[in-house]
Order: C-alpha cells, then structure tokens, then sequence
C-alpha cells in the first residue's frame, strides 16, 4: 500500500538523521573512529545475544499468527477487568490535556521518536570499548520481546479506543500511521504496553552508561518518559498495561544483567552463560 | 436483612454451630441454600475498530447496569469470536450486535430469528433460546399462511409480542453510510449504495482522454508490455473496483453459510447466485429463468443456462441438492441431522425438492404465502460436486469434536466455486481479495444480444452487461477512519463497512468524497440469552429495555446518523402498527426509559426491578440465586 511506503520512508529518514545527529552530538568523533578498527571483534564478542535477539524476533514472526489464534480461542479476556479497575483515565488524560499541538508531538514521539529510542543505543554501545552493555541490551530486548510475546498469548484485551473510552488521536489526526501499526501491531494485544517496556528498558541502560554518555542520559529519559505517556494519550494502551509494560522493563533489565555478569568484566572471553551459572 | 459474612466465618461457624448444637439438620437446611450475591451480567461486542457503534450502545448499557447495582463487564471480542460465541455456542450473557440483514426485510425473517422450533440449533435461527409456544410461534406461523390485510395483522400482533417479550431490545437502526469517490465508478445512488444489486449496477466513469476502454480492448502488444511493468495500476487499472472495509473475515472465509463469519454476505452472494434476487423491491429472476406456482405446495422453477466458475454445467440437480443440504448439511449420514446455520428460515420453507425434466426443479413447499415463497429461492444455490465431498463429521486431525458440526458448516471453502457474476482470484488473509468478473455468466453474456437466446431474459436493462468492472479488490484496512481516508487519498473507491461518528465528518473534506446511504435492515440490539436465570424472565428484560435511552444513544453513539425503533421491522414501515411506531415519540412506546435525556433515575429503575420480584441488599446491589 502506498501509505505503508510513504511512512516507511519518512520514518528512515527521520531515524536515519536522527542517529547521525545523535552520533556526533553524543558518542563523539573519538570513539567513532575507534569503532573502525573495532566493530567485527565487537559484533562478534556479541554474537550470541545478537544470535539470541534475532531467534525471539524471528519466532514472533513466525508464530505470532498462530500464538494470536491461541489467545483468541483459549486467553484470559480482561479487557472488561482492566476497564472496571481503572475507568476512564485514559479520556480523563484526553480531556484534560489534549490539544492539536500536543497531539503531533506525542504522534510523532510515538512512531519517529520511539524508532529512533530503539535503535540509537545500539550504535552507541557498539561504540563502547567493552561490549557488556551492549550484550545487556540485546539480551533486555529479547527478553521484552519474548515475555511480551508470551503475555500477549496468555491476556487477550482491547486498548482503551477500543471501547470507545476516549479516542484514537494517533488514527484520528495520522490515518496513515495505522498502515504501519497495523502491520506491527495486534489489536487485542495490549497488556503489556512494548512501546513502554522498551522505551523504559533504553531508559534504564541510559541511566547505568551515564558517565560514558552524559548527554544520552537526559535525552533518552525525555523521549521515553514521552514514549509511555503518548501510549495512553493517544488512547493506545490503559495505564494497567503501562504499568505492566514499566513492570517488564524493569523485570528484564535485571534478568539481563544476571545473565551478562558483572564478573567477566575482568576477562571479557568469558561468555554470559556461564558467569551467569557462576553467579 | 443480615449482614454478610465471609465464607471463612461461616464456615467457622457452621462447624461450631453443629458441634455445640448437635443439631446437623437444621444446619443442613441453612447451608444448603445457595447465598444469593451480586448479579452479574457480562456484554460481548465487537471492539470499536470493527463496530464504532456497537461499543458505545454496550457502554451506555453497562453504565445504567452498574448504576443500578448490576455488576457489568463489557467484552470485546473479534467478529467472529463474537458470533461464534453468541450463534454458534450460545455461551452469552448479553450481546449487542447488528441484525444479519443490510436491506429492509420480509416479516418472515423474524420466522428464524425468534421461532422456538430453532432454540436447540447452532447458526443464526433463535440464538436466544426464546421460545413462546402460543404467541409468537402461532404469529410466526400464521403470517406466513395468511395474505394481505390478515398477515398485516398477524404481522402487527407478532410485533406487539416481539415488543413486550423482549427476546432482544432493538436499538436503532442506522444509516448505513459509505464515502465514495466517482472518478472511476459511477451510480453510487442513495439506495442500498452497498447491496449486491447496487455493486452490479455501478457504470464506469467518462474519462477525459479515453482510457477507460483502453482495459476492454486494449492493444496487444500494449498489453503484454504492460503486464510486465505493471498489472492493475496501468493496464486494465481503471476497470478494478476498489473497495476498502474493517472486516478481514471476507479475506479468509467464503462459505455462504457459515453463520459467524457472514455479516449481510453481500460478496458470497456475488459467488454464488441466487435463483431469484430482490433489488430495489423488485424481484428478478436470476439463476432461474421463471417459475410457477403451480398449486398451493408446489413451485417449478426453470434454470438458465449457466455454468459453475470450474466450467462445470449447473443443472437442475444441483439445485434440488441445495435444498437438501441446507436441510441436512450431513445428507443424512449422520444420526441427527445438521441443518445450516444460514438460511434456515428460507431453506425451511421447501420440504423437497425433485428433479423433473432438463433444467427444471420441482419445490414441495409448505402452504405459504407468495412473498414467503419468494424468499424460499433467495438462497445460494451449491455446487454438488463441490459440497457433496463436505457432509462428513468435521475432524481435527483425523478426531471427531462434535457430531453435530459437518466439515460444510465449519470449511473456509478456500477457492470457491460458485455460479455468480463475479468469481475468485486470489487473497491474502487479513489484508486483501480479488475477485474478477465471470464472463461466462449470463449478465455479460447479455450485453448485445436480444434475441430468442436473451441469456438474461427477464433481467432489468441496468444489469444487463454488467458487471462494469473488470476486478473487484476489497482491502482491509485498520479503522473506519483509515477506511475513510484511503477513498479520500484517491486509494479506494469506497467503504463497505460501518463508519463511525468520528469518521463520517472527514468525508467532506475532500472535494472527490462523497456520502452515501440508504435504508438499514441491520438494526443494532441487545440480545439476551433466555437460557440463562434471570435473563430467562421476561419482566426481568423488560426492566433492561428500559433502562437504554435510544434517543440519546442516537445522538451520542450514531452522531444523529440512525433511527430509533421499538420494532424489528421499523425499516418497513408499512408493517409496524401505529402504537409500536416511533415518529415524534421521545421514548420507547413499549418500555420507556426511566430517566431523562441521557441520565437514569437509579431510584425509579430499582423500583421497576423490585416491581418485577427481584431484591437488592444493603449496598444497593442486585441480588440473584444463578449459579
């Protein structure tokens, strides 16, 4: 379709320009050029997460037809439980806050700026000398991926547009960001909210790799925290599964560095599984 | 009343209580009782991006509920777990959900709809297990024996029982609106834009440079040049009618009779013909050349000359089959019978059907009226040779699940072979399908000739050559308002499925955009499941009725795009007494709303509610002895 190219299109662009940016700003021409000589050791030292991170994605290719059929025929329906726990608060948020202006920037942030989110750190972590954070991250997102895929098996519920409480602002004032979503996204899968539990999984790594990137840190935090609130804003998602979405974030930033030690930071030959089994 | 106690204390209780009492019946009779608790009512529909409707009627039910001490859930279901839950296992509460119907319709449809012959069946025919022996089955059954001013009566009578039973409170019926743009198509009317008959009749648009007919004609060499660029987009791209809808089940299913996934079945009954259609009031000979009421219990019915889309002759045995295996999907191999899920009302009419002669089919019907007959031949005719190989039990790897499911009723007839004007090209499920125009059917075969041979005699000229276009494409598309978007952006020609509040103001907004609507028989309701204590109580539903305020949902849930309706056959008005019609009525004639102008008086509908026997505790909740 078209509107799937058209947005396809722009959104590299976007991206693309965005992590050049971003790349000179914040990594720095010094470590750009040590990722010269550098990058095939590093991208093999990772290999295995890489390896780790393709197979989750892969079988969510896959079998998310099929795991989606599984939902609808035998998952817990909690889309009336989650209304009747939390309300309206997602059109209370609409109500209170919604304005044309806000609307195309949360819009933006949720397409553009949660691409850009998703994708910068792994530049910016191949960069680093050590690739532990970056094995770290590879291994958090496959861990969202996978514990998402299988929640989003176990719960079948609809977003807060669905029934009606509030509206779709995303589908309202950008029809033809849908052609994307759609694409990715199911829509009786929204317990938990991937948009919050990986932009807060960048968030968090932001956080530990402050002294290596100062100016990271702020920003990273700024387009997430914007990730989360635009999911529920646009009436995406209910604060439940925004919750549960920041729940898994954390859940899988700690599992990925049990799994990524500490330890071998001594002796960077040894692999994570078995500092893990050490550990 | 007493307070309640948690079952931990009470059971504490008890224990101590037989011990120190030594008194075990009497404590037998008190814990015995089942403790009444908090009724619970859960409501299935559709999610907004399928139904933008039908959400908001189910919000504004579960709100006035819960104000009145009724502890109700909404559940968004995918279409077809909706219909597969409420037609097929029955398994609901309340559901709110459009009638299976895109015109106005013949009273007789309520004959499946309600009549209690169906409660123990699966598919469309009484999916409330409603049943009332001596008023609407009696009604059912005379409106289709009797004729003019009677059956207006018995009609009217039915109506009136329909209303005060409530089986399912109708709603509203709305406008059943579609942005088109006529560029490439023209005669989008405000008739039925969307049904069968308005799909054949389209025209292509007069293009300034002539290159509409460039698809028909088109030279060789440009052709087979231009194939391999580009297919739809250049060649015959003017001939492709684009459609796009919310629906994805017409991307992956294609049996005519399977109840959850049909909707009004508009394009299966493109695939297959009907040995009549109806289009605007009119009632055309279609798969059959003629008919004749030949006595009160028999019709013959003469076939054209026609074709299944695998070149295969249609013969007057394959009609005769039909009837057969709409009655009995199992033919009669299975120990009970297994009757469709659509149709039943129709098909219910034939009690056999024979072959006589070469493309003549003799209809034993039951002794009913001549507009009840009619409706008899409005079903799809089937291919025997196709559906013949489908009256086994349907198993899943080689296991039985149900004795009462045949592989007909539950196959996604993938590559269906039909007799109809248009026939199937290819899917993709959840995105696209194509259809391309049968050439050999007897519209477009009708074009230029007029003589003895008229393939189409008897058909209107506006069908005639038709249909116009060279490709039907149907895209999926993620909500009404992408829907609407993609014919405003110039990437589909129209919308074939609901269009909510929100999307209806955007059609404006371009100038090659237009609305179109028509008259709905698809009335929305809220249907109950009469199996279930206390939905099984009429007063009890009675009480519900009247707590939807349809005049407001109107406005709220339809932007002022629907009609309110007491009766199911408000959009034939014709047949509605004037007590059950609504006009310039604020409120339901039957059960009023209690409450005004959107806000419900909790007060005066607990007293309704008490009024019909039933009691609330201390926190103001319902109270019920179901299980």
């Amino acid at each position: 379709m078209t509107w799937l190219a058209s947005v396809l299109g722009s959104l590299a662009l976007w991206v693309g320009g965005g992590i050049l940016v971003a790349a000179a700003v914040i990594i720095g021409p010094s470590r750009i050029r040590g990722l010269r000589d550098d990058v095939a050791s590093r991208l093999s030292d990772a290999r295995r997460e890489f390896a780790a991170l393709c197979a989750v994605l892969l079988a969510s290719a896959v079998g998310r037809s099929s795991l989606q059929t599984v939902s609808e025929l035998f998952g817990l329906r909690l889309t009336g439980l989650i209304y009747a726990v939390e309300g309206d608060f997602v059109e209370w948020i609409q109500q209170t806050y919604a304005t044309p202006e806000l609307t195309m920037y949360f819009s933006s942030v949720y397409v553009y700026g949660y691409a850009f989110l998703l994708s910068f750190p792994f530049l910016a972590y191949i960069a680093l000398p050590r690739t532990k954070t970056l094995r770290r991250l590879l291994v958090a997102y496959a861990l969202n991926y996978a514990i998402g895929l299988a929640l989003y098996t176990v719960v079948f519920a609809h977003g807060p547009r669905n029934l009606d409480v509030g509206t779709s602002l995303l589908f309202t004032y950008n029809p033809e960001f849908t052609a994307l979503t759609s694409e990715v996204n199911e829509a009786a899968n929204v317990f938990p909210s991937l948009h919050t539990s990986l932009s807060v999984t960048v968030a968090a790594f932001a956080v530990m790799t402050r002294d290596e990137y100062p100016l990271w840190t702020p920003v990273a935090v700024w387009i997430s925290t914007s990730v989360v609130i635009a999911t529920m804003y646009l009436g995406i998602h209910w604060l439940t599964d925004v919750i549960g979405g920041i729940a898994l974030a954390l859940g899988s930033v700690y599992l990925s560095c049990r799994i990524v030690g500490e330890e071998e930071e001594a002796d960077g030959e040894i692999s994570g599984d078995t500092a893990a089994v050490d550990a | 009343m007493n307070r309640h106690v948690s079952r931990r204390e009470a059971l504490a209780g008890i224990g101590l209580g037989a011990l120190s009492a030594g008194c075990l019946g009497r404590t037998r009779n008190i814990a015995g009782r089942n403790r009444p608790s908090q009724l619970t009512l859960q409501i299935d529909t559709a999610p907004a991006d399928r139904d933008p409707n039908a959400i908001r009627i189910a919000r504004h039910l579960a709100e006035n509920l819960n104000a009145v001490g009724v502890d109700a859930r909404i559940n968004t279901l995918s279409r077809t777990d909706l219909w597969r839950k409420v037609l097929i296992n029955q398994g609901f509460d309340v559901y709110v959900g459009q009638f299976l119907e895109s015109e106005p319709f013949d009273p007789d449809a309520m004959y499946a709809f309600t009549h209690s012959r169906f409660v123990a069946e699966a598919g469309r025919q009484n999916p409330f297990g409603f049943t009332d022996i001596n008023g609407v089955d009696d009604q059912l059954e005379r409106q289709r024996r009797v004729e003019g001013r009677e059956r207006r009566d018995a009609v009217a009578e039915l109506q009136r029982s329909l209303c005060e039973l409530q089986p399912f409170t109708v709603v509203a019926f709305p406008d059943p609106l579609s942005a088109v743009r006529e560029d490439r198509f023209e005669g989008w009317t405000n008739r039925q834009p969307l049904s069968p008959g308005a799909l054949l009749r389209l025209d292509r648009a007069e293009t300034t440079d002539g290159t509409a007919d460039d698809g028909d004609a088109g030279t060789a060499e440009n052709a087979t040049a231009e194939e391999e660029t580009a297919d739809e987009e250049t060649a015959d791209g003017d001939a492709v009618l684009r459609l796009v809808t919310t629906d994805d089940q017409i991307t992956e299913n294609w049996n005519p009779i399977a109840a959850e996934y049909r909707r009004d079945g508009t394009f299966t009954s493109l695939l297959y013909d009907q040995l009549a259609l109806v289009d605007r009031g009119e009632v055309i000979p279609w798969l059959a050349s003629g008919w004749e009421r030949v006595d009160e219990e028999t019709v013959v019915v003469d076939l054209r000359d026609a074709r299944w889309h695998d070149g295969e002759p249609v013969t007057a045995g394959d009609v005769a089959f039909t009837y057969e295996f709409l009655r009995d999907t199992s033919m009669g191999s299975l120990d009970t019978e297994v009757p469709t899920p659509r149709f039943r009302g129709r098909s219910s009419v034939v009690r056999s059907a024979t072959v006589v002669g070469d493309g003549r089919v003799e209809l034993a019907i039951d002794d009913v009226n001549d507009a009840v007959a009619v409706r008899a031949l409005q079903v799809p005719i089937l291919p025997e040779h196709v559906w013949s190989e489908r009256t086994d039990v349907a198993t899943i790897a080689g296991f039985e699940f149900d004795v009462e499911t045949t592989e007909a009723v539950v196959s996604n007839n993938g590559d269906p072979v039909g007799s109809g004007p248009i026939r199937f090209a290819e899917a993709t499920a959840e995105e696209s399908v194509v259809f391309d125009r049968n050439p050999d059917h007897f519209l477009a075969r009708a074009d230029s000739t007029r003589d003895e041979a008229d393939p189409a005699a008897g058909v209107p000229e506006r069908f005639r050559g038709k249909p116009a276009f060279e490709r039907l494409r149907i895209e999926v598309s993620p909500s009404d308002i992408a829907a609407v978007a993609a014919v405003g952006d110039g990437l589909a020609d129209a919308t074939v499925s609901n269009l909510g509040p929100d999307a209806v103001p955007r059609i404006g907004r371009d100038a090659d955009t237009r609305l179109v609507t028509g008259l709905s028989g698809g009335f929305y309701h809220v249907g109950y499941n009469a199996r279930r204590a206390p939905l099984s109580n009429p007063r009890f539903r009675a009480v519900i009725a009247s707590l939807i305020d349809k005049e407001t949902l109107i406005d709220e849930a339809f932007d002022g795009y629907a009609r309110p309706a007491a009766s199911p056959l408000a959009a034939s008005s014709e047949w509605v007494p004037t007590d059950l019609s609504w006009d310039d009525r604020e409120t339901d004639p039957v059960y009023p709303f209690v409450g005004e102008s959107g806000s419900i008086d909790t007060d005066e509908a607990k007293e309704l509610f008490r009024d019909a026997g039933y009691r609330f505790d201390e926190g103001g909740r319902l109270l019920s002895r179901g299980e």
